[in-house]
């Protein structure tokens, strides 16, 4: 408008100049009057379009004040958000949805091949006076609708922050990761030795510009990959804490920018529990050792967890890699056999985006989306891994072993190839092979059709869409 | 020995008072003219409070039509202090916010009113009408373009408003038709900024407009920065004796910890000192001895107060700047 204003402007100008001319070449025939009249009418005509403009600047600005309060609807890769004029208040609705599918190569193994719908969440983040964060996942995907993360985080400074509710356990990087973005369709076994979510309270934030994360958090305490209730069932509690270092994360153009490497861990004591639900499962997710055995058996005594963990990302490459030691005492309910375990575990995996892409711990953005119309197809990424796991030897001694030999292995050893096309931001298909062969000593037969009768092959599939 | 020991507790004073010396933030959330004023006399309180506590003062001002700011403070603006055009706005700030006591006015001098101004004309030197704007009632000449912010967002306008009705009513005897008149005056009325200040822009840097009315501060300034040859101040045979109020918003200074401070604030300005910086800055100051100073700077006209010709402030605004009030019935159907 200001625009269109100033060439009406200038159109006036040059109309009083001709106007102007005209009336000079005329000025001995017109009389002194006309000069003057057309004079005035110049002088209403230049007022009436200043008045214009003055209008549509008011209106302009009253249009930026208003914009500045209005409250904000926006839809985008990210979501639908809702927020304030001022951003300080908002709400966004997420969504995740994996429809997967596993292939076993052998047929005698106790899963069966299934259409499976993985994940299927709603999630819904946002804040109140800019700090007062706070995120609700309900999955779908279960046979009932549950609440994977719920909490509260009160932002005082990015340094510092306090976070309650139930989430992830600061500990596993992997676990750490977000379920979309990861290189495999399915997390390492190395996850399955840390804990998963959690209810209760941590204290964390970013230090020395990103450089340091750092969480400490006190929580009701899971086996190894479980995730927690929503109360606990012991008085005794587990602390978990973790420092994640990324010292050239602001040296964008140094071949270190994309470096992180620390340490997660935790401690604590889960008495009295009878869950018993820990479960190392394979690429495929079956199990291949729970402590199985006769009578039930508990964690029952100290339990700690350490994991170093580190990865690396350099252009269309990346690689991730950690290690887990998890120790805890068990016990059969009656109490004649109760043992202190120490099982590890480590993985590596390595991923290259094909198409050129950056890699990155929270995924790969295509710089096209699949579109026969245009010829472009999006990101495609290979990626490999490496993971081997060992159990004490003790789960398996005395005279009511906590796990039973014929179905249970001592280790696992896998690797796995597969290939990820990132159709879009959102969208994402990916096919995994995996390969797992179990350590089951000498003369122990394994039961017909437990999951380690025979190496596991299997081939997961999986349509995600993340937003 | 008693040179040592002197030594020691003026060190023992000067570092209990470093120790002890705060910096303090308040926020003045003022209506639009009285930037430049409140400029001057933030950095006299502050080294008065400094001299006085040790403190360090920092003022930060805010400002916009009068009763637009008095909206933001009820919406949540944190104010210590606010120093509006119209004690109304205040009013509505205790009244639908809670935020001060209804008898705030109570709680200074001259009914929390530490300066006073009118409303002026101010003249455009190359406008045709030049010469021929002498008074109220000049004012609807066919083809004059009169220029005032709009009575709802503006105390200025409220102020200019009244002035006009209340000159309506004694030239032409009754209410009715002093409605009639003011309703003439804002047919010439072509742009409505939403303040005071913005009207200053509209008329004097956008060139719109034969008459400005004015507070006379704004006629000052407006003179002294563009010149004298460009406009000239024309007093009307009456107006009104335009009351600007402060007050401390009580609730925000007590959760700030600012109460005592912004007390003091607004006390000073009934000080030697700040009076002066008040005269200086065109308007009408209070005291005695700034009133004699600067009694040449402002001319004589004669002024009526709100209460006097309006029953109040209160009375006023449901009168005519309520919705469907006499500005309304004006405006709408003009």
């Amino acid at each position: 408008m200001r625009t269109l204003t100033t060439a009406v402007r200038t159109a006036l100008a040059t109309t009083i100049t001709a106007v102007g001319l005209t009336a000079s070449l005329s000025a001995q025939t017109a009389s002194a009057s006309d000069i003057e009249a057309l004079r005035e009418q110049i002088r209403l005509l230049d007022q009436k379009l200043r008045v214009l403009e003055r209008n549509t600047e008011l209106k302009d600005e009253t249009a930026t004040a208003a914009a500045k309060t209005a409250g904000k609807v926006a839809f985008t890769d990210k979501g639908l958000t809702f927020s304030s004029g001022d951003g300080a208040n908002s709400l966004r609705v997420r969504g995740l949805v994996q429809a997967d599918s596993r292939w076993f190569a052998n047929d005698h193994v106790a899963a069966n091949d299934t259409f499976i719908l993985r994940r299927a969440r709603l999630i819904l983040e946002g804040a109140f006076n800019k700090n007062f964060e706070y995120l609700i996942t309900p999955e779908f995907a279960g046979t009932t609708p549950s609440i994977v993360d719920a909490f509260v985080n009160v932002k005082i400074r990015p340094e510092f922050q306090i976070r309650a509710g139930r989430f992830r356990e600061p500990v596993g990087l992997e676990q750490l990761q977000s379920d979309a973005v990861a290189f495999f369709n399915e997390r390492s076994v190395v996850s399955s030795y840390l804990p998963n979510r959690d209810v209760g309270i941590q204290i964390h934030g970013d230090l020395f510009t990103n450089r340091l994360n750092y969480a400490v958090g006190y929580f009701n305490g899971v086996e190894d990959g479980q995730n927690g209730a929503n109360s606990d069932n012991s008085n005794e509690k587990d602390f978990a804490a973790r420092l994640f270092a990324t010292p050239f994360i602001n040296n964008k153009d140094s071949a270190l920018a994309g470096l992180g490497f620390g340490v997660g861990a935790s401690a604590g004591s889960q008495n009295g529990s009878s869950n018993g639900t820990l479960a190392y499962r394979t690429d495929g997710q079956q199990t291949w050792f729970s402590y199985n055995g006769a009578g039930t058996p508990i964690p029952y005594g100290n339990n700690y967890r350490i994991s170093p963990q580190a990865y690396y990302y350099y252009g269309p490459f990346g690689l991730l890699a950690e290690y887990a030691v998890t120790s805890a005492e068990w016990r059969n309910t009656n109490g004649t056999n109760r043992r202190n375990l120490q099982n590890t575990a480590y993985q590596i995996a390595a991923g290259y985006v094909l198409t050129g892409e950056d890699a990155g711990y929270k995924g790969v953005t295509p710089r096209t989306n699949f579109d026969l119309d245009n010829g472009t197809w999006g990101a495609f990424e290979v990626v490999a891994r490496f993971s081997q796991a060992d159990v004490d030897s003790g789960a398996f001694t005395g005279a009511t072993p906590l796990a039973v030999r014929t179905s249970r292995a001592s280790g696992a050893t896998g690797y796995g190839l597969g290939l990820n096309w990132y159709l879009s931001k959102t969208v994402r298909a990916g096919v995994d092979y995996f390969h797992t062969s179990f350590d089951v000593p000498a003369g122990v037969n394994p039961a017909i059709n437990s999951p380690i009768d025979g190496d596991e092959n299997v081939f997961i599939t999986r349509l995600q869409i993340a937003f | 020995m008693k040179f040592k020991s002197l030594l020691t507790s003026l060190l023992a004073v000067v570092a209990v008072t470093a120790a002890t010396a705060k910096d303090i933030e308040l926020l003045n959330v003022s209506y639009d003219p009285t930037r430049e004023l409140y400029v001057e006399y933030n950095a006299a309180f502050s080294a008065y409070w400094k001299g006085k506590t040790g403190d360090t003062v920092t003022v930060k001002q805010s400002h916009g039509g009068s009763g637009k700011q008095a909206r933001s403070v009820i919406d949540g603006l944190k104010a210590d202090v606010v120093t509006l055009a119209l004690a109304n706005d205040v009013s509505a700030i205790s009244k639908n916010a809670g935020l001060l006591p209804a008898n705030w006015q109570e709680r200074l001098p001259l009914g929390s009113a530490p300066y006073t101004s009118t409303i002026v004309f101010l003249v455009r030197k190359s406008s045709p009408f030049y010469g021929k704007i002498k008074d109220w009632n000049d004012l609807t000449q066919s083809g004059l373009a009169v220029i005032t912010p709009n009575p709802k967002t503006s105390g200025g306008a409220q102020w200019n408003y009244l002035a006009a009705w209340e000159f309506g009513r004694r030239k032409y005897g009754s209410d009715e038709k002093a409605q009639e008149f003011v309703k003439s005056i804002y047919k010439n009325v072509p742009v409505l900024d939403s303040g005071a200040r913005g009207s200053t822009t509209t008329f004097v840097q956008r060139g719109i407009g034969d008459v400005f009315l004015s507070w006379e501060n704004e006629a000052f300034l407006a003179v002294k920065e563009f010149g004298a040859d460009k406009f000239e101040i024309v007093v009307p045979s009456l107006s009104i004796l335009a009351q600007p109020t402060v007050a401390v918003v009580d609730k925000v200074a007590k959760r700030k910890g600012t109460e005592a401070v912004a007390k003091a604030y607004l006390e000073y300005l009934y000080s030697d000192e700040a009076q002066d910086i008040i005269g200086k800055n065109y308007y009408r100051p209070t005291s005695a001895a700034a009133k004699a100073k600067y009694a040449a700077s402002f001319p004589k006209v004669e002024l009526f107060t709100i209460d006097d010709a309006f029953g109040g402030w209160t009375k006023a605004a449901a009168t005519h700047f309520a919705d469907g009030g006499t500005f309304d019935q004006i405006y709408l159907k003009k």
